[in-house]
Protein backbone atom coordinates (compact mmCIF):
# COMPACT_ATOMS: atom_id res chain seq x y z
CA UNK A 1 0.00 0.00 0.00
CA UNK A 2 2.65 2.49 0.94
CA UNK A 3 4.59 1.46 -2.22
CA UNK A 4 1.81 1.96 -4.07
CA UNK A 5 1.33 5.59 -2.17
CA UNK A 6 4.54 6.19 -3.44
CA UNK A 7 4.54 5.30 -6.63
CA UNK A 8 1.10 8.00 -7.20
CA UNK A 9 3.17 10.21 -5.65
CA UNK A 10 6.30 9.93 -7.60
CA UNK A 11 4.17 9.84 -11.05
CA UNK A 12 1.57 12.28 -9.73
CA UNK A 13 2.85 14.53 -12.46
CA UNK A 14 2.62 12.26 -15.26
CA UNK A 15 -1.03 11.00 -14.14
CA UNK A 16 -2.05 14.69 -14.21
CA UNK A 17 -1.19 15.35 -17.07
CA UNK A 18 -2.20 11.98 -18.46
CA UNK A 19 -6.12 12.42 -16.95
CA UNK A 20 -6.43 16.14 -18.19
CA UNK A 21 -5.23 15.16 -21.90
CA UNK A 22 -7.96 12.60 -21.92
CA UNK A 23 -10.46 14.85 -20.79
CA UNK A 24 -9.61 17.17 -23.82
CA UNK A 25 -9.53 14.16 -26.35
CA UNK A 26 -13.23 13.80 -25.05
CA UNK A 27 -14.24 16.81 -24.90
CA UNK A 28 -13.47 17.73 -28.69
CA UNK A 29 -14.53 14.38 -30.04
CA UNK A 30 -17.88 15.19 -28.02
CA UNK A 31 -17.54 18.81 -29.15
CA UNK A 32 -17.91 17.78 -32.75
CA UNK A 33 -20.24 15.24 -32.45
CA UNK A 34 -22.98 16.40 -30.36
CA UNK A 35 -24.85 19.68 -30.86
CA UNK A 36 -26.58 20.15 -27.04
CA UNK A 37 -23.39 21.65 -25.77
CA UNK A 38 -24.44 25.27 -25.03
CA UNK A 39 -22.16 25.66 -21.94
CA UNK A 40 -19.09 25.30 -24.41
CA UNK A 41 -19.71 27.88 -26.74
CA UNK A 42 -19.85 31.85 -26.87
CA UNK A 43 -23.61 32.14 -26.67
CA UNK A 44 -22.31 31.39 -23.21
CA UNK A 45 -23.58 34.46 -20.74
CA UNK A 46 -19.93 35.13 -19.58
CA UNK A 47 -18.27 35.30 -22.81
CA UNK A 48 -20.66 36.69 -24.74
CA UNK A 49 -20.94 39.89 -22.92
CA UNK A 50 -17.13 40.49 -23.27
CA UNK A 51 -17.51 39.73 -26.83
CA UNK A 52 -20.26 42.12 -27.02
CA UNK A 53 -19.11 44.55 -24.97
CA UNK A 54 -15.05 44.79 -27.11
CA UNK A 55 -17.19 44.57 -30.57
CA UNK A 56 -18.65 47.79 -29.18
CA UNK A 57 -15.20 49.68 -28.51
CA UNK A 58 -14.78 48.09 -32.33
CA UNK A 59 -17.96 49.03 -33.71
CA UNK A 60 -17.78 52.84 -32.00
CA UNK A 61 -15.10 53.50 -34.11
CA UNK A 62 -16.47 51.57 -37.76
CA UNK A 63 -19.96 53.21 -36.99
CA UNK A 64 -19.19 55.74 -40.19
CA UNK A 65 -18.56 52.93 -42.47
CA UNK A 66 -21.25 50.61 -41.35
CA UNK A 67 -23.66 53.23 -41.69
CA UNK A 68 -22.36 54.00 -45.32
CA UNK A 69 -22.60 50.28 -46.32
CA UNK A 70 -26.05 49.87 -44.88
CA UNK A 71 -27.13 53.11 -46.89
CA UNK A 72 -26.09 51.56 -49.72
CA UNK A 73 -27.86 48.65 -49.42
CA UNK A 74 -30.78 50.11 -48.69
CA UNK A 75 -30.34 52.29 -51.71
CA UNK A 76 -30.01 49.12 -53.59
CA UNK A 77 -33.12 47.56 -52.12
CA UNK A 78 -34.95 50.74 -52.88
CA UNK A 79 -33.95 50.28 -56.43
CA UNK A 80 -34.68 46.87 -56.83
CA UNK A 81 -38.15 47.62 -55.60
CA UNK A 82 -38.75 50.65 -58.31
CA UNK A 83 -37.93 49.16 -61.05
CA UNK A 84 -39.44 45.93 -60.36
CA UNK A 85 -42.68 48.15 -59.75
CA UNK A 86 -42.40 49.53 -63.29
CA UNK A 87 -41.41 46.77 -65.05
CA UNK A 88 -44.09 43.98 -63.79
CA UNK A 89 -46.69 42.98 -65.92
CA UNK A 90 -50.49 43.58 -65.48
CA UNK A 91 -49.45 45.34 -62.22
CA UNK A 92 -48.32 41.78 -60.41
CA UNK A 93 -46.47 43.74 -57.94
CA UNK A 94 -49.02 46.40 -57.05
CA UNK A 95 -50.96 43.26 -56.38
CA UNK A 96 -47.99 41.31 -54.10
CA UNK A 97 -47.62 44.68 -52.26
CA UNK A 98 -51.71 45.23 -51.20
CA UNK A 99 -51.63 41.59 -50.01
CA UNK A 100 -48.17 42.50 -47.69
CA UNK A 101 -50.00 44.94 -45.78
CA UNK A 102 -52.70 42.42 -45.14
CA UNK A 103 -50.63 39.07 -44.32
CA UNK A 104 -47.75 38.08 -42.72
CA UNK A 105 -45.37 36.92 -44.82
CA UNK A 106 -43.63 33.45 -44.95
CA UNK A 107 -40.30 34.21 -44.68
CA UNK A 108 -39.65 37.22 -42.35
CA UNK A 109 -35.78 38.42 -40.97
CA UNK A 110 -34.72 39.33 -37.92
CA UNK A 111 -31.73 41.91 -37.78
CA UNK A 112 -28.73 41.67 -35.75
CA UNK A 113 -25.23 42.45 -34.73
CA UNK A 114 -22.24 39.74 -35.12
CA UNK A 115 -20.05 40.33 -31.45
CA UNK A 116 -17.87 37.77 -32.52
CA UNK A 117 -16.39 35.89 -35.56
CA UNK A 118 -13.53 34.01 -36.44
CA UNK A 119 -13.30 32.81 -40.15
CA UNK A 120 -9.19 31.39 -40.31
CA UNK A 121 -9.36 28.01 -38.56
CA UNK A 122 -10.79 24.33 -39.25
CA UNK A 123 -14.63 25.09 -37.55
CA UNK A 124 -15.49 28.60 -37.56
CA UNK A 125 -18.62 29.99 -35.38
CA UNK A 126 -19.93 33.84 -35.67
CA UNK A 127 -22.29 35.03 -32.41
CA UNK A 128 -24.81 36.89 -32.40
CA UNK A 129 -25.96 39.49 -30.65
CA UNK A 130 -29.49 38.35 -30.39
CA UNK A 131 -30.80 35.00 -28.26
CA UNK A 132 -33.85 33.36 -27.53
CA UNK A 133 -35.86 36.56 -25.71
CA UNK A 134 -35.73 37.77 -29.54
CA UNK A 135 -37.61 34.59 -30.80
CA UNK A 136 -34.68 33.30 -32.65
CA UNK A 137 -34.40 29.24 -32.50
CA UNK A 138 -31.99 26.53 -33.36
CA UNK A 139 -31.71 25.25 -36.93
CA UNK A 140 -32.62 28.90 -38.18
CA UNK A 141 -31.00 29.98 -40.84
CA UNK A 142 -28.54 33.04 -40.97
CA UNK A 143 -28.32 35.58 -44.00
CA UNK A 144 -25.82 38.23 -44.50
CA UNK A 145 -26.53 41.16 -47.01
CA UNK A 146 -25.28 39.43 -50.10
CA UNK A 147 -25.75 35.76 -49.07
CA UNK A 148 -25.44 32.50 -47.11
CA UNK A 149 -23.54 32.64 -43.52
CA UNK A 150 -24.65 29.97 -41.55
CA UNK A 151 -27.02 28.00 -39.49
CA UNK A 152 -27.70 28.67 -35.31
CA UNK A 153 -26.52 26.11 -33.30
CA UNK A 154 -26.71 26.77 -29.40
CA UNK A 155 -28.88 29.80 -27.82
CA UNK A 156 -28.76 31.83 -24.89
CA UNK A 157 -31.27 34.55 -23.64
CA UNK A 158 -29.36 37.12 -25.21
CA UNK A 159 -26.84 35.56 -27.58
CA UNK A 160 -27.22 32.92 -30.71
CA UNK A 161 -24.07 30.71 -31.59
CA UNK A 162 -23.94 30.97 -35.41
CA UNK A 163 -22.34 27.53 -37.48
CA UNK A 164 -20.50 29.32 -39.89
CA UNK A 165 -21.03 27.49 -43.78
CA UNK A 166 -16.54 28.16 -42.79
CA UNK A 167 -16.99 25.06 -40.93
CA UNK A 168 -16.28 21.32 -41.22
CA UNK A 169 -19.38 20.54 -40.15
CA UNK A 170 -21.89 22.52 -42.39
CA UNK A 171 -23.18 21.19 -45.40
CA UNK A 172 -25.52 23.59 -47.54
CA UNK A 173 -28.00 22.18 -49.82
CA UNK A 174 -27.98 24.36 -53.11
CA UNK A 175 -28.57 23.78 -56.81
CA UNK A 176 -27.02 25.44 -59.90
CA UNK A 177 -29.60 28.03 -61.23
CA UNK A 178 -31.56 27.59 -64.15
CA UNK A 179 -30.00 23.90 -63.86
CA UNK A 180 -31.89 22.92 -61.52
CA UNK A 181 -29.26 19.85 -60.39
CA UNK A 182 -28.73 20.22 -56.93
CA UNK A 183 -25.92 19.31 -54.52
CA UNK A 184 -24.29 19.83 -51.33
CA UNK A 185 -21.90 22.82 -50.18
CA UNK A 186 -19.24 21.77 -48.04
CA UNK A 187 -15.80 23.25 -46.85
CA UNK A 188 -12.51 21.32 -47.44
CA UNK A 189 -10.34 24.48 -48.39
CA UNK A 190 -8.55 26.62 -45.93
CA UNK A 191 -9.67 29.40 -47.53
CA UNK A 192 -12.77 31.34 -46.78
CA UNK A 193 -13.97 32.23 -50.28
CA UNK A 194 -13.66 28.58 -51.71
CA UNK A 195 -15.93 25.97 -51.43
CA UNK A 196 -16.90 22.36 -52.31
CA UNK A 197 -19.69 21.32 -53.76
CA UNK A 198 -20.34 17.61 -54.09
CA UNK A 199 -22.85 14.74 -54.91
CA UNK A 200 -23.98 16.71 -58.53
CA UNK A 201 -24.06 13.75 -61.01
CA UNK A 202 -21.63 13.11 -63.72
CA UNK A 203 -24.16 13.80 -66.49
CA UNK A 204 -25.02 16.83 -65.37
CA UNK A 205 -24.16 20.00 -68.32
CA UNK A 206 -22.35 22.54 -66.34
CA UNK A 207 -20.06 25.05 -66.86
CA UNK A 208 -17.14 27.37 -65.32
CA UNK A 209 -19.05 30.74 -64.66
CA UNK A 210 -22.56 28.73 -62.98
CA UNK A 211 -24.44 30.68 -60.31
CA UNK A 212 -24.82 28.76 -57.61
CA UNK A 213 -28.18 29.36 -55.33
CA UNK A 214 -29.72 27.48 -52.40
CA UNK A 215 -31.95 24.86 -53.26
CA UNK A 216 -34.71 25.87 -50.79
CA UNK A 217 -34.95 21.97 -49.51
CA UNK A 218 -34.52 22.46 -46.22
CA UNK A 219 -36.01 24.50 -44.01
CA UNK A 220 -33.26 26.97 -42.80
CA UNK A 221 -32.53 28.75 -46.05
CA UNK A 222 -35.48 30.34 -48.50
CA UNK A 223 -34.52 28.88 -52.25
CA UNK A 224 -32.43 30.99 -54.93
CA UNK A 225 -30.44 32.89 -52.41
CA UNK A 226 -27.38 33.33 -54.06
CA UNK A 227 -24.28 32.10 -53.06
CA UNK A 228 -20.98 32.33 -55.35
CA UNK A 229 -20.32 30.94 -59.13
CA UNK A 230 -18.68 27.70 -60.26
CA UNK A 231 -14.53 28.10 -60.32
CA UNK A 232 -13.19 24.81 -61.70
CA UNK A 233 -14.64 21.54 -62.23
CA UNK A 234 -12.58 19.01 -60.83
CA UNK A 235 -13.04 14.40 -61.87
CA UNK A 236 -13.08 12.49 -58.89
CA UNK A 237 -11.77 8.59 -60.89
CA UNK A 238 -14.31 6.31 -60.17
CA UNK A 239 -17.17 8.72 -58.32
CA UNK A 240 -20.32 9.22 -60.01
CA UNK A 241 -20.12 13.02 -59.44
CA UNK A 242 -18.29 15.64 -59.76
CA UNK A 243 -16.27 17.69 -57.02
CA UNK A 244 -16.32 21.18 -57.86
CA UNK A 245 -14.91 24.28 -56.63
CA UNK A 246 -17.35 27.09 -55.90
CA UNK A 247 -15.71 31.21 -55.39
CA UNK A 248 -18.49 33.06 -53.06
CA UNK A 249 -19.19 36.44 -54.32
CA UNK A 250 -18.72 37.52 -50.55
CA UNK A 251 -16.48 38.11 -47.90
CA UNK A 252 -17.38 36.49 -44.50
CA UNK A 253 -14.40 37.96 -42.78
CA UNK A 254 -15.86 42.11 -42.75
CA UNK A 255 -19.58 41.06 -41.93
CA UNK A 256 -20.64 43.50 -39.13
CA UNK A 257 -24.76 42.37 -38.87
CA UNK A 258 -26.87 39.88 -40.48
CA UNK A 259 -30.84 38.92 -40.52
CA UNK A 260 -31.63 35.38 -39.09
CA UNK A 261 -34.83 33.63 -41.32
CA UNK A 262 -38.31 32.48 -39.77
CA UNK A 263 -39.95 30.86 -41.56
CA UNK A 264 -43.95 30.81 -40.87
CA UNK A 265 -44.59 27.11 -42.50
CA UNK A 266 -41.69 25.37 -40.83
CA UNK A 267 -43.48 22.78 -38.53
CA UNK A 268 -45.81 22.33 -41.21
CA UNK A 269 -42.79 21.39 -43.90
CA UNK A 270 -41.37 19.44 -40.86
CA UNK A 271 -44.16 17.15 -40.50
CA UNK A 272 -44.42 16.20 -44.44
CA UNK A 273 -40.25 15.64 -44.40
CA UNK A 274 -40.63 13.48 -41.57
CA UNK A 275 -43.57 11.36 -43.26
CA UNK A 276 -41.30 11.46 -46.44
CA UNK A 277 -38.61 9.42 -44.48
CA UNK A 278 -41.07 7.04 -43.00
CA UNK B 1 7.47 34.80 -2.58
CA UNK B 2 4.20 36.41 -2.29
CA UNK B 3 4.89 38.87 -4.80
CA UNK B 4 6.28 36.26 -7.14
CA UNK B 5 2.17 34.74 -6.87
CA UNK B 6 1.15 38.01 -7.25
CA UNK B 7 2.75 39.18 -10.25
CA UNK B 8 2.35 35.94 -12.10
CA UNK B 9 -1.42 36.36 -11.74
CA UNK B 10 -1.65 39.89 -13.08
CA UNK B 11 0.56 38.44 -15.88
CA UNK B 12 -1.39 35.83 -16.65
CA UNK B 13 -4.76 38.44 -16.81
CA UNK B 14 -2.89 40.45 -18.97
CA UNK B 15 -1.73 38.48 -21.30
CA UNK B 16 -5.16 35.89 -21.40
CA UNK B 17 -6.63 39.41 -22.43
CA UNK B 18 -4.69 40.45 -24.63
CA UNK B 19 -5.37 36.98 -26.52
CA UNK B 20 -8.57 36.73 -26.01
CA UNK B 21 -10.03 40.54 -27.09
CA UNK B 22 -7.00 41.64 -29.41
CA UNK B 23 -5.30 38.77 -30.89
CA UNK B 24 -8.37 36.97 -31.87
CA UNK B 25 -9.55 39.79 -34.18
CA UNK B 26 -6.61 37.88 -36.66
CA UNK B 27 -5.12 40.00 -39.46
CA UNK B 28 -6.05 38.18 -42.42
CA UNK B 29 -4.39 38.80 -45.12
CA UNK B 30 -6.46 38.20 -48.19
CA UNK B 31 -6.23 34.54 -48.67
CA UNK B 32 -3.29 34.07 -47.12
CA UNK B 33 -4.62 32.89 -43.61
CA UNK B 34 -1.72 31.12 -41.79
CA UNK B 35 -0.68 33.81 -39.48
CA UNK B 36 -2.23 33.28 -36.11
CA UNK B 37 -0.89 35.20 -33.41
CA UNK B 38 -1.12 32.94 -29.58
CA UNK B 39 1.55 34.39 -27.39
CA UNK B 40 -0.30 32.55 -24.03
CA UNK B 41 1.52 29.77 -23.51
CA UNK B 42 4.29 32.06 -22.30
CA UNK B 43 1.79 32.49 -18.80
CA UNK B 44 2.64 28.60 -18.56
CA UNK B 45 6.41 29.06 -20.06
CA UNK B 46 6.95 31.92 -16.86
CA UNK B 47 5.91 30.27 -14.08
CA UNK B 48 8.05 29.62 -11.33
CA UNK B 49 10.58 27.07 -11.36
CA UNK B 50 10.27 25.42 -8.34
CA UNK B 51 6.29 25.28 -8.21
CA UNK B 52 5.02 21.70 -7.89
CA UNK B 53 4.62 20.35 -11.56
CA UNK B 54 1.26 18.95 -10.72
CA UNK B 55 -0.29 22.30 -10.12
CA UNK B 56 1.39 24.23 -12.89
CA UNK B 57 -0.43 20.83 -15.00
CA UNK B 58 -3.32 21.78 -13.93
CA UNK B 59 -2.73 25.36 -14.50
CA UNK B 60 -1.92 25.15 -18.01
CA UNK B 61 -5.60 22.70 -18.48
CA UNK B 62 -7.43 26.07 -16.75
CA UNK B 63 -5.56 28.37 -19.31
CA UNK B 64 -6.29 26.45 -22.12
CA UNK B 65 -9.92 25.91 -21.36
CA UNK B 66 -10.34 29.38 -20.49
CA UNK B 67 -8.51 30.65 -24.10
CA UNK B 68 -10.97 27.33 -25.87
CA UNK B 69 -14.00 29.43 -24.57
CA UNK B 70 -13.06 32.02 -26.50
CA UNK B 71 -12.31 30.63 -29.40
CA UNK B 72 -15.31 28.01 -29.19
CA UNK B 73 -12.68 24.98 -29.60
CA UNK B 74 -13.63 23.27 -26.45
CA UNK B 75 -10.91 21.02 -25.41
CA UNK B 76 -8.20 21.69 -28.55
CA UNK B 77 -6.18 25.06 -26.68
CA UNK B 78 -6.70 22.81 -23.03
CA UNK B 79 -4.79 19.93 -24.99
CA UNK B 80 -2.12 21.75 -26.13
CA UNK B 81 -1.31 23.87 -22.89
CA UNK B 82 -1.83 20.71 -20.84
CA UNK B 83 1.02 19.53 -23.34
CA UNK B 84 3.35 22.20 -22.69
CA UNK B 85 3.06 22.79 -18.91
CA UNK B 86 4.09 19.03 -18.77
CA UNK B 87 7.36 18.89 -20.71
CA UNK B 88 7.77 22.10 -19.40
CA UNK B 89 10.11 20.22 -16.63
CA UNK B 90 11.90 18.49 -18.91
CA UNK B 91 12.83 21.51 -21.46
CA UNK B 92 14.04 23.07 -18.27
CA UNK B 93 16.23 20.47 -16.92
CA UNK B 94 17.55 19.94 -20.43
CA UNK B 95 18.21 23.73 -20.85
CA UNK B 96 19.55 24.41 -16.66
CA UNK B 97 23.00 26.62 -16.68
CA UNK B 98 25.80 24.88 -15.31
CA UNK B 99 25.34 27.04 -11.95
CA UNK B 100 21.17 25.70 -11.76
CA UNK B 101 18.55 28.00 -11.54
CA UNK B 102 18.95 30.74 -9.01
CA UNK B 103 16.60 32.27 -8.70
CA UNK B 104 13.11 30.75 -9.21
CA UNK B 105 11.79 33.01 -11.61
CA UNK B 106 12.41 32.63 -15.54
CA UNK B 107 12.80 35.81 -17.07
CA UNK B 108 14.94 37.31 -19.12
CA UNK B 109 16.02 39.52 -16.54
CA UNK B 110 16.82 36.93 -14.48
CA UNK B 111 18.43 34.42 -17.15
CA UNK B 112 19.59 36.53 -19.81
CA UNK B 113 17.65 37.07 -23.36
CA UNK B 114 19.80 34.42 -25.20
CA UNK B 115 18.30 31.85 -22.79
CA UNK B 116 14.72 33.15 -22.84
CA UNK B 117 14.50 33.57 -26.74
CA UNK B 118 15.94 29.65 -26.55
CA UNK B 119 13.28 28.91 -23.82
CA UNK B 120 10.60 30.71 -25.46
CA UNK B 121 10.86 29.10 -28.95
CA UNK B 122 10.76 26.10 -27.72
CA UNK B 123 7.92 26.14 -25.74
CA UNK B 124 6.05 28.31 -28.55
CA UNK B 125 6.92 25.98 -31.21
CA UNK B 126 5.38 23.11 -29.11
CA UNK B 127 2.68 24.49 -28.18
CA UNK B 128 1.42 25.67 -31.78
CA UNK B 129 2.55 22.40 -33.69
CA UNK B 130 0.39 20.64 -31.10
CA UNK B 131 -2.38 23.05 -31.28
CA UNK B 132 -3.19 22.43 -35.03
CA UNK B 133 -2.74 18.92 -34.63
CA UNK B 134 -5.49 18.75 -32.10
CA UNK B 135 -7.09 21.28 -34.26
CA UNK B 136 -7.16 19.33 -37.32
CA UNK B 137 -7.34 16.07 -35.75
CA UNK B 138 -5.87 13.98 -38.40
CA UNK B 139 -2.60 14.18 -40.43
CA UNK B 140 -4.67 14.72 -43.83
CA UNK B 141 -3.97 18.39 -43.29
CA UNK B 142 -0.25 18.05 -42.72
CA UNK B 143 0.56 20.96 -45.15
CA UNK B 144 -1.83 22.84 -43.73
CA UNK B 145 -0.81 22.32 -40.11
CA UNK B 146 2.78 22.46 -41.12
CA UNK B 147 2.74 26.34 -42.73
CA UNK B 148 -0.05 27.63 -39.81
CA UNK B 149 2.88 26.22 -37.62
CA UNK B 150 5.48 27.72 -38.90
CA UNK B 151 4.24 31.34 -39.78
CA UNK B 152 2.49 31.70 -36.48
CA UNK B 153 5.31 30.65 -34.76
CA UNK B 154 7.40 33.63 -36.36
CA UNK B 155 4.57 36.60 -35.97
CA UNK B 156 4.57 35.09 -32.01
CA UNK B 157 7.85 34.83 -31.05
CA UNK B 158 8.29 38.57 -32.49
CA UNK B 159 5.36 39.67 -30.65
CA UNK B 160 7.18 37.80 -27.08
CA UNK B 161 10.54 39.23 -28.07
CA UNK B 162 8.95 42.90 -27.89
CA UNK B 163 6.93 42.32 -24.65
CA UNK B 164 9.69 40.97 -22.79
CA UNK B 165 11.70 43.80 -24.12
CA UNK B 166 9.66 46.51 -23.40
CA UNK B 167 8.22 44.87 -19.77
CA UNK B 168 11.32 43.37 -18.88
CA UNK B 169 10.05 41.95 -15.87
CA UNK B 170 11.88 40.44 -12.74
CA UNK B 171 9.88 38.27 -11.32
Amino acid sequence: MRNLLYLIFRFSAFLAFLVLELICFHLIVNYNKSQGEIWAHSSNLFVGSINARSQKVEDFFELNQKNDSLLLENAKLLETILNFRMTSENNAFQEFEKTLQDSTLDYQLIPANVVSKTIHLRNNYLTLSKGKSDGLKVGMGVLGKNGVIGIIKSLSDNYATVLLILNSQSRTSVKILNKEYHGNLVWESSDPRLMNLKDVPRHANISKGDTIVTSGYSISYPANVHLGTIDAINYVKGSNSYDIDVKLDYDLSNISYAYVVTFQKKEEKETIVELQDE
Amino acid sequence: MNKQVTRNIFRAVFILAIQVILLKRNLTLGEFNYVHLTVYSIIIAMLPYNWNRTLIILLGFVTGLFVDLFYDSIGVHAGATTFIAYVRYYILNWMAPTEGYKKDSLTAYQLGVPWFLTYMSIIIFLHLIFLYSLEAFSFVYLKEIILRTVFSFIASLFLVMFGSLIFNPKY
